[in-house]
């Protein structure tokens, strides 16, 4: 069996008095699109954050393609990893939020050749050069002078991916990408994912599209009050019967995807 | 009031000029740098930046400009009464500067810094290329008040023998007898540039890039 | 280099009694400010656009020019036009003067925080324009305008420092002099700078409290 590209094993997490995570178990294969969905507040954008540690597990253990991130175990204990060795492992992944996150005082250009000139130390050139191909791809060269402020939500997300991809991830985490964004501007950022997972990329959407969940993941995880109650391929998530917890997200969830489904 | 005395205070004010804006300029790196210090969790730097911003808003401004004037010289740092001025009307300023940054610092949406992260940014990195940024962007329209009232503070460095607008006022209206429309005039110049600065100030802040939404 | 700070703490009763100067004209200065800068505010508001357009005129001269300029004016102009006035007189009305136009502007944002609708409701329940004023209005504005208030309580006793340049007998001139005498410069504006350091530290303190005071009232 070749090594999955994310491990997570017997993670929890606590805030506070509340457990949100409950001893999840998950392994995400290479190559692949793996979504994770369920109700809100059901843990599927902590699971995901601590997948880029940008939450602490409060226990357990999660590696990228065999490297621990951010803690490492010696003797059944966990020692947490220093600046750097975080960085390298985080290096692998690309994240996307919900908010897009661009920095407000630099164009889409500057966005997406930041970290390649800052953290990559390439000169200026070389960095804009491929930070434009990036953009290219993301169909949005002729908005690379543009700031933030001046595009719209799906513009934004998408300026967002290009600077994620730029820094060439061979992971891709999405967190709800599309949850910000006007109805009409969440198919643009649905596309530039559908391409993206076409090219073989592997990839992890928290999303509550169900359609897109239906149609393009290669598995579909269900959480429910931090626990993962069972994931599989679409095709048998979706099936009939279905699990009684899904039927019930599902009915509180009618948009598109999940009217295509009935 | 002759055209010839006017033209001698317009002449003053090109030093209130230069002395002010090299003053917020010192300032505000300082203070950026009282900002990092305070935000670096190291107890000695934090309560130096405290115990610095705290002084520094708390002494009048002239008193602080007697006291470097007459410390410095009886611990045996001589120094011209320009280089005097500018420090101490930038040490004040600083410590200004650094209270107003400080709402810009918490005023940077935490996702901006995780998309920093998340691009391999150290937070050194974060701090100069993200965080200073977007926090200066924030609190433009306090540090366009800042140099308005650091040009009017500039009047004060007088007292340590700079001959500014203040001070050329002071001494033409010494020798003239004429004191009344002297001080008017200077402080019609004070009015223009502060005028000037105001309105530069807002159209720079309509031309700076819009912010994220909360 | 030594540094020798019993000769001017010897001096303490000159100094406390300056530094009761400096609180006189601060506290009384300060007041006067504040109800002034009320009136220009209210007048602004309810006498009409001519009033207003007045009105901001000598605001935003004040408001732009120094503090130091507008003392030596009034100070070393003043005779000029017959207005004679003792230097404590002068840094009494100057900083009355310059703190109005700053309470001013404090109070005019406080009179656009008030919703319209409550003082309508007033004016319907039968109270006179004053009533609504000062039953009404301040009263909800009160929270608004107090932190900036204290905070501008707080410039203005700085700002007396500088009556001593119209060698107004304050804290700031005593201590010089004393200092002088005593060939001790430097000893003299530390205590100078600790004295207002402390003052000012306090002035921040009391004006917390007074805030934490009122948010529970209105709460």
């Amino acid at each position: 069996m070749t090594q999955p590209a994310i491990s997570v094993r017997n993670v929890s997490k606590r805030f506070g008095d509340t457990l949100v995570l409950k001893d999840i178990n998950l392994e995400v294969p290479r190559g692949q699109v793996s979504c994770l969905i369920g109700p809100s507040g059901s843990g599927k954008s902590t699971l995901l954050r601590c997948m880029a540690f940008l939450e602490e597990a409060s226990a357990g253990m999660i590696e990228i393609e065999g490297e621990a991130l951010g803690f490492s175990e010696k003797d059944g204990k966990r020692r947490r990893q220093t600046a750097a060795e975080l960085r390298r492992t985080r290096s692998k992944i690309g994240m996307v939020f919900q908010q897009f996150n661009l920095w407000p005082h630099m164009t889409a250009l500057g966005n997406v050749s930041m970290a390649l000139r800052r953290v990559r130390g390439l000169g200026r050139k070389e960095a804009e050069a491929r930070a434009m191909a990036q953009l290219v791809k993301v169909g949005l060269e002729a908005r690379a002078g543009h700031y933030p402020s001046q595009l719209s939500g799906g513009q934004q997300q998408r300026v967002a991916i290009a600077r994620a991809l730029a820094l060439e991830p061979t992971i891709m985490l999405f967190d709800e990408p599309t949850s910000a964004l006007d109805p009409e501007l969440t198919g643009e950022v649905l596309n530039v994912m559908r391409a993206l997972a076409d090219e073989g990329m592997t990839m992890v959407v928290v999303t509550h599209e169900i359609g897109f969940a239906a149609s393009v993941g290669n598995n579909v995880c269900f959480l429910d009050h931090g626990q993962l109650l069972f994931h599989d391929t679409p095709e048998t998530v979706f099936a009939a019967p279905r699990h009684p917890r899904l039927e019930q997200f599902l009915d509180t969830y009618l948009d598109r995807g999940a009217q295509m489904l009935r | 009031m002759t055209w010839q005395l006017f033209e001698l205070l317009l002449q003053a004010s090109l030093m209130t000029i230069f002395v002010s804006v090299t003053s917020i300029l010192l300032g505000l790196a300082f203070a950026i740098g009282l900002s990092a210090m305070r935000m670096s969790g190291l107890g000695p730097l934090v309560w130096f930046a405290r115990i610095f911003i705290s002084f520094f808003r708390g002494v009048p401004l002239l008193v602080q400009l007697l006291l470097i004037f007459n410390l410095l010289p009886a611990i045996g740092i001589s120094l011209s009464s320009l280089t005097t001025a500018l420090i101490g009307l930038s040490l004040c300023t600083a410590a200004y500067q650094a209270e107003n940054l400080r709402g810009g610092f918490e005023g940077v949406p935490r996702g901006l810094i995780e998309s920093a992260e998340m691009a391999g940014l150290s937070p050194v990195q974060s701090f100069i290329w993200i965080r200073t940024p977007i926090a200066l962007r924030l609190t433009f329209p306090a540090l366009v008040n800042e140099a308005i009232l650091i040009l009017k503070s500039s009047s004060l460095v007088s007292v340590v023998g700079m001959i500014e607008l203040t001070k050329m006022a002071q001494n033409l209206a010494a020798s003239t007898y004429m004191p009344l429309p002297i001080f008017a005039s200077a402080g019609l110049i004070y009015l223009a540039i502060n005028w000037i600065v105001a309105i530069a100030g807002r159209r720079a802040e309509a031309a700076l890039p819009g912010l994220p939404a909360k | 280099m030594s540094f020798d700070f019993a000769v001017i703490l010897a001096k303490a009763p000159q100094i406390l009694a300056g530094l009761g100067v400096t609180i006189l004209i601060w506290v009384a200065g300060t007041l006067l400010a504040a109800i002034l800068g009320f009136l220009v505010a209210t007048a602004r508001r309810y006498g009409g656009r001519l009033a207003d357009l007045v009105l901001s005129v000598p605001v935003e001269v004040i408001r732009g020019t120094p503090f130091l300029v507008q003392i030596f004016l009034l100070y070393f102009g003043g005779p000029y036009i017959g207005l004679r006035l003792d230097p404590i007189a002068a840094g009494l009305l100057g900083l009355t003067i310059y703190g109005a136009a700053y309470y001013a502007e404090i109070f005019r944002a406080g009179f656009q925080s008030v919703p319209p609708g409550h003082s309508e409701a007033a004016d319907c329940v039968g109270l006179t324009r004053m009533q609504t004023i000062l039953h009404v209005q301040l009263p909800e504005m009160a929270l608004l305008v107090l932190p900036p208030s204290m905070n501008m309580a707080v410039i203005l006793l700085k700002e007396t420092a500088l009556l001593s340049l119209i060698t107004v007998p304050e804290m700031t001139m005593t201590v010089q002099a004393i200092g002088s005498q005593q060939y001790a410069f430097v000893e003299s504006i530390v205590v100078l700078a600790l004295v207002y350091w402390a003052l000012v530290e306090l002035a921040n303190f009391l004006g917390r409290l007074a805030e934490r005071r009122l948010s529970t009232y209105s709460a």
